[in-house]
């Protein structure tokens, strides 16, 4: 063999100009996949490193809430809807509970409102965090999940001190919210409403929160690798979004300042100073950049509710077997996830006749057919991702 | 509590009443009262036609939901209309805008047996998946739809779950365990209780 050297290191050194043909390829991602947030299969036609195709096939999760709601009377139900996003399962509750209490016709005390509002605001926070912990993580970086979850933590310890549950609350009635000890009528006049230091330790633990979403913000935000992986990735025009009924953050993120907080009146949010934070491009960064300001938001929100809630009773005066006058009624509020609505249709009974469950992420993942075709697979992760959807969500 | 989201500032009788009677004049509908909801109910024949009047003309660009309602007095579980209920699959659709809050919900009827619409995925795609839903839950058929197969259900899933003449199987083996757990509250033992009223609750 007389190969000298030099023509085996020139050999090496030359690349590959020629377009290698590559064959069509199925790649199957899930249904059991770490960065699908639980059962979400991807079925992906791709060529070389780029995908073409992209079908997710959902359903894996389905529990058929709507029939069981059928089914179930109107304080049951409560119980199958934290189930929904479990992430942030309190918030869940809040508009199938408004939409009851408006056929109803109630009148909810002032002090029962603000404590939902502080509790659903508590869970935006847990939820967003769990995604400031999980994203860069799907990207590579470890270390804001420990930052992270070290808060969601506290949050979630509180929100427990309060409803007894960390993710399935349970706490809302209709008409208020739940008396702390028991519902007797002897100890319902004693009953203390909220856990004693529960106002004074959430406003300390907003101002953690304030602070670990600025360590957040040092982390990732200056990450060359991070931003290298999200900026100008995935990007939703504001219009395409609307179409395909993407809502929340994701929304917020192609630069449409709405939120429904701001125009749905479902819980007093008019009464606080605070802004709607959105991205410029649309893309992935921006949507793990309004996720943050969300959570400054939030603390904010809450802080000044603590300032100013008032006392008074927890629950208005509701019959003992709840039935709801015929009529029909749709609630939508703004989740962490997105809008999450309730289309109720009462024939005057025990339980709905028809309860039509509009979730977010559901409409938030039916637009990754659209939004994977032509990137590369990588980026199918760091897109999956920064849409932060729950797969109790999707399927319900 | 008021309701209207957007309306906040005269107090005029209705704003919300004004602003159904407006949209369903522009679809060529007519307005169903339903509480803090604006509902327009169209004929079948002008279901896309008054989506795409939404969209285009009365700015509500976000599609937000679709799906039906069995009106049926014939049901397997939970409870009857109290009234005579003409028999229909109502199919529903809410749409919205994105900057003033504004949302309709539209509504049309269809025949219960024989469930057929248009689709709608060229004027929001995001009708897809809601309507392959609508479709395995109720059986109603989409023309036009490209792609109408199973979305939650298994592939060779029988019949229309949310349909009301659809049973809850695991009820027919194994009565609800709540009807035997529960008892009702001391000074009501008179009164039926919720759990004793329908076995099937």
């Amino acid at each position: 063999m007389s190969i000298d050297h030099d023509t085996l290191r020139h050999l090496s050194e030359v690349s590959v100009a020629v377009e290698l043909e590559t064959p069509e390829m199925t790649l199957n991602i899930g249904p059991q996949h770490p960065s699908t947030h639980g059962v979400l299969r991807l079925v992906a036609k791709v060529d070389g490193e780029r995908c073409y195709d992209v079908q997710p096939v959902i359903g894996y999760m389905h529990r058929g809430y709507e029939k069981l709601s059928e089914v179930r009377t109107y304080p049951q139900i409560t119980t199958i809807i934290n189930r929904i996003d479990w992430v942030s399962g309190y918030a869940n509750e809040i508009p199938f509970i408004v939409a009851a209490e408006r056929l109803m016709e109630l009148e909810v005390p002032e002090r029962a409102q603000y404590i939902r509002l502080i509790l659903t605001e508590m869970a935006r926070i847990a939820s967003h965090l769990v995604f400031n912990a999980s994203y860069p993580l799907e990207l590579g970086a470890a270390t804001p999940l420990f930052f992270a979850l070290r808060e969601r933590e506290r949050v979630l310890d509180l929100l427990e001190g309060v409803t007894g549950g960390r993710f399935h609350p349970n706490f809302n009635r209709i008409g208020g919210v739940k008396p702390a000890y028991g519902a007797g009528s002897q100890t319902r006049k004693l009953a203390q409403d909220l856990p004693k230091g529960f106002l004074a330790e959430t406003r300390q633990a907003m101002d953690r929160v304030l602070e670990v979403c600025d360590e957040l913000e040092d982390l990732v935000a200056g990450n060359e690798i991070i931003l290298a992986r999200t900026k100008g990735i995935g990007t939703i025009p504001p219009e395409v979004a609307a179409a395909y009924g993407v809502s929340g953050p994701n929304l917020r993120a192609s630069g449409v300042r709405f939120d429904l907080r701001k125009v749905e009146d479902y819980l007093p949010y008019d009464r606080f100073d605070w802004e709607v934070p959105v991205g410029e491009n649309g893309d992935c960064w921006d949507r793990w950049w309004v996720r943050l300001q969300e959570i400054r938001q939030s603390a904010k929100i809450i802080q000044q509710a603590i300032d100013s809630i008032p006392s008074g009773p927890l629950q208005a005066k509701v019959p003992k077997v709840i039935k709801v006058p015929k009529g029909e009624t749709y609630v939508r509020a703004e989740n962490p996830k997105g809008e999450m609505g309730y289309y109720l249709i009462s024939e005057g009974g025990l339980g709905p006749y028809r309860l039509k469950i509009r979730s977010a992420s559901f409409s938030n993942i039916s637009i990754l057919p659209w939004l994977l075709e032509g990137v590369l697979v990588p980026d199918i992760i760091a897109i999956m991702g920064s849409l932060d959807f729950v797969l109790g969500d999707v399927d319900r | 509590m008021t309701t209207s989201p957007s309306d906040t500032a005269t107090p005029t009788p209705d704003p919300l009443a004004d602003y159904a009677a407006q949209v369903a004049e522009a679809v060529g509908g007519e307005v169903v009262p339903a509480k803090a909801t604006v509902k327009v109910k169209v004929p079948t024949d002008r279901w896309v036609e008054a989506l795409t009047i939404a969209r285009d003309e009365l700015g509500l660009v976000f599609f937000s939901w679709l799906s039906a309602v069995d009106w049926s007095n014939q049901v397997e579980v939970g409870d009857p209309p109290e009234e005579e209920v003409e028999e229909r699959i109502e199919l529903l659709c809410t749409v919205a805008d994105i900057s003033d809050g504004r949302r309709v919900t539209f509504s049309t009827d269809l025949d219960h047996d024989q469930p057929v619409v248009d689709s709608l995925i060229d004027v929001y795609p995001g009708a897809d998946w809601h309507e392959r839903e609508t479709w395995e839950m109720f059986g109603v058929d989409f023309v036009g739809h490209p792609n109408l197969v199973h979305l939650y259900l298994p592939e060779r899933f029988i019949g229309n779950p949310l349909r009301k003449s659809f049973p809850l199987l695991s009820r027919e083996v194994k009565p609800w365990p709540g009807k035997v757990d529960v008892e009702g509250m001391p000074e009501e033992e008179e009164q039926e209780s919720p759990t004793t009223e329908n076995p099937g609750r």
